[in-house]
């Protein structure tokens, strides 16, 4: 269950009403009325979650989340005022790993925040997985090639564990959106098509021609077993 | 107006586009019948015209001549007639059956009053008075007369003598069957021509329409609100210019309403601001309802569906002006229509609205759309929350499989949607007989978001009456078999 947030919003009187809101949900809030004052904040001490507006005076979020993603694996979830726009894409290839939209910002957050407590059951009960040259650690939370770590978000990570824990078998993208973000059938499926897009890129020999997560074309992700 | 001219922008007090109303056109309805039809009009006054002259002049000239023919022959027979009765001895009856006469005419003789005629058809009393009293003043004179329903010319030629006149009766009924088989002939022809007229008129303003046929086409696309319709010239130099001028019209026309698009979008998107702290605020106030007064409380439960209402409808307004500008952003993808279907329902049950189950009929369990997922949802909630507001609450909600199609159908058991609204209750901001004001409407975009919606992914929505008496939605789907599903 994340106990702090950090809110980066430029707008005041948002920033005030929903880290109100939050506090009320028993969450501690730090706000930040900037990009670069929110990345000051993040160097100062972590948070278990960043709350980003994508429409930022200066740096803009697209800019701040890839920021964020080169020192942290924190999860970030971005605010946008569409689901429907090629924002929401951009913000998820920029490492966003979720995002909810104006102006059901509270409520929607909320209920994010719920769905991450429900998936911070640990997998530690899980066993290693070894797949071409890639072991999967469930237990310690990390994933070695050939021993070096691979760096993967959280959200990455409990992606590729939810698809090592059913090797073989094809997962649909509305399993894996309830199984990694806590989503019903209405998830947005472009969220699981943007993480596999950015793990492949950390675990594939050739992204390209991908080997470990493989797509099986109108049903979903499969790890070959 | 020159084809180069350029056409004013609509005025500002009236709609964009409203220049380009479609009327109810006047009949026939294509440009081509109208042409047909003018090069018919014309044709056959032409030919009418010249059946008359023809008629006339050649009816003239045939009576001309059998006037001269007769004329000629009574004067030769009149001049007989006078040296037989000169040269005493000889009856005018005699005389007149001794002469050369064509066949069917009749000669008379008035000599002192007595009168002679070759005929027991044809005597004094068949020659009209008047030419009579002419010859006897000593005119030569003719009459065309009739006996027994007979046409005859009758001529009379006064001799030389007190009394004494000549009378040729000569029949004229072959100069008038002549006639009357040339009028036949020249009626035909004028009654043929009309048909033929049209035809060849058909043929030959095909290709002598068709650009204006492109252009009409055009204008009726940009009147029927696509807006990106353009007239292709292709390599047709007398279309160049007009459509040159057209497609400039019709971009600055597109441009314009783009750019209203974009101003509607923009505002709704500012509002959204605004909308999302007070959202926040309400229920930050909520969470401390219960220090409240009753009438606070009821205030404060009015301002929540006011604000509600508000997110609605900038929400609507946004997706709208959205498409409008021409940035429908589609995610398209395969969804399960009948799971999609139970999920809204059960949001709605979740929510606090009434709690129906979808029935799926058996061939549409599986059925795959290609759709964009949030798009359609927002269709169904748009749809179901019409049949709450409007429609006296859903009573059933189908999903069937028809042909190609995958078809949701909502129900709701209002009086049904009467036959005039059935294409206005799509329109923005429709106020149809069935929205009441006194209850929170919506926002009046609901049905056309629908509409828009549904046609962005390829579908279509039409109301009819249900089977309960209420109205009944229909929106289709084209369907898709899913990949390595049962076939």
């Amino acid at each position: 269950m994340p106990r702090s947030v950090l809110f980066i919003e430029d707008d005041e009187r948002i920033r005030r009403v929903v880290s109100l809101s939050l506090r009320r949900e028993g969450l501690e809030v730090a706000e930040a009325g900037s990009g670069e004052e929110g990345l000051a904040r993040l160097a100062e001490r972590p948070y278990d979650v960043v709350l980003l507006d994508l429409v930022l005076p200066g740096r803009d979020g697209f800019d701040v989340c890839r920021e964020i993603r080169r020192v942290s694996a924190t999860p970030v979830i971005m605010v946008t005022a569409r689901a429907d726009s090629r924002d929401v894409v951009a913000g998820l290839e920029a490492g966003a790993d979720d995002y909810v939209t104006k102006p059901s910002v509270a409520e929607e957050l909320s209920a994010r925040i719920r769905a991450l407590a429900r998936r911070t059951r640990s997998p530690g009960a899980r066993p290693r997985v070894v797949v071409g040259d890639l072991v999967i650690a469930p237990a310690d939370g990390v994933v070695t090639r050939r021993g070096e770590v691979v760096p993967l978000t959280r959200t990455e990570f409990r992606l590729l564990v939810e698809l090592a824990a059913e090797r073989g078998r094809v997962l649909s993208r509305e399993e894996l959106l309830e199984r990694v973000w806590g989503y019903d059938y209405f998830g947005d499926s472009r969220l699981v098509d943007v993480h596999v897009r950015r793990l492949r890129t950390k675990v594939e020999a050739d992204p390209a021609d991908p080997a470990i997560v493989t797509t099986v074309r109108g049903m979903g992700y499969r790890l070959p077993g | 107006m020159s084809p180069t001219a350029v056409v004013a922008p609509p005025p500002a007090d009236g709609p964009a586009g409203g220049t380009l109303r479609r009327r109810r056109a006047p009949w026939p309805p294509s440009l081509r019948g109208r042409a047909t039809l003018a090069l018919t009009a014309v044709a056959v006054a032409l030919t009418t015209a010249l059946a008359v002259g023809v008629w006339v002049s050649a009816t003239q000239y045939l009576l001309y001549t059998r006037q001269n023919v007769t004329l000629a022959q009574a004067v030769a027979n009149a001049a007989q007639v006078q040296r037989g009765l000169s040269a005493e001895g000889f009856l005018p009856a005699e005389l007149l059956s001794q002469l050369p006469r064509e066949t069917g005419s009749v000669s008379l003789l008035a000599d002192d009053g007595e009168w002679s005629t070759t005929s027991l058809r044809i005597g004094r009393e068949e020659l009209p008075e008047a030419l009579r009293t002419a010859v006897a003043r000593g005119e030569p004179s003719r009459q065309r007369i009739a006996v027994d329903g007979d046409p005859y010319l009758a001529v009379g030629l006064p001799l030389p003598g007190l009394q004494d006149a000549y009378f040729e009766v000569f029949p004229l009924h072959e100069l008038d069957d002549t006639v009357r088989v040339l009028g036949v002939v020249l009626t035909s022809s004028v009654l043929a021509a009309a048909p033929l007229a049209a035809a060849v008129g058909w043929w030959v303003t095909r290709p002598a329409l068709r650009p204006l046929e492109r252009i009409s086409a055009a204008a009726a696309a940009i009147a029927g609100g696509d807006l990106g319709a353009r007239i292709d010239p292709r390599g047709d130099p007398s279309l160049a210019p007009i459509a040159a001028s057209f497609n400039a019209t019709a971009a600055a026309l597109e441009q314009r309403v783009r750019a209203d698009a974009r101003f509607a979008a923009d505002v709704s998107h500012e509002l959204r601001s605004p909308l999302t702290t007070v959202l926040a605020a309400v229920s930050l106030v909520e969470a401390h309802a219960d220090r409240l007064d009753p009438d606070g409380r009821e205030g404060l439960a009015l301002l929540r569906s006011e604000v509600r209402d508000l997110e609605r409808l900038v929400a609507d307004l946004l997706e709208i002006s959205r498409t409008d500008a021409g940035d429908p952003d589609l995610v398209v993808e395969d969804v399960r229509l009948a799971a999609l279907v139970g999920q809204t329902l059960a949001r709605r049950a979740a929510a606090g609205g009434g709690s129906t189950r979808p029935t799926v009929a058996a061939a549409a369990a599986d059925v795959v759309v290609r759709a964009d997922k949030r798009r359609l949802e927002r269709v169904l909630r748009n749809l179901v929350d019409n049949a709450d507001t409007h429609g006296g609450g859903l009573t059933a909600v189908t999903v069937e499989r028809a042909g190609p199609h995958a078809c949701v159908l909502v129900d709701d058991a209002g009086p049904g949607v009467p036959e005039e609204e059935r294409g206005v209750v799509f329109e923005r901001f429709a106020r149809g007989s069935r929205s009441t004001r006194a209850s929170s409407d919506g926002s009046g975009l609901g049905l056309a978001l629908v509409s828009r919606h549904v046609q962005l992914m390829g579908g279509s929505v039409t109301v009819t009456d249900a089977p309960g008496g209420g109205a009944r939605f229909v929106v289709r789907l084209p369907a898709v078999d899913p990949a390595g599903g049962r076939p």
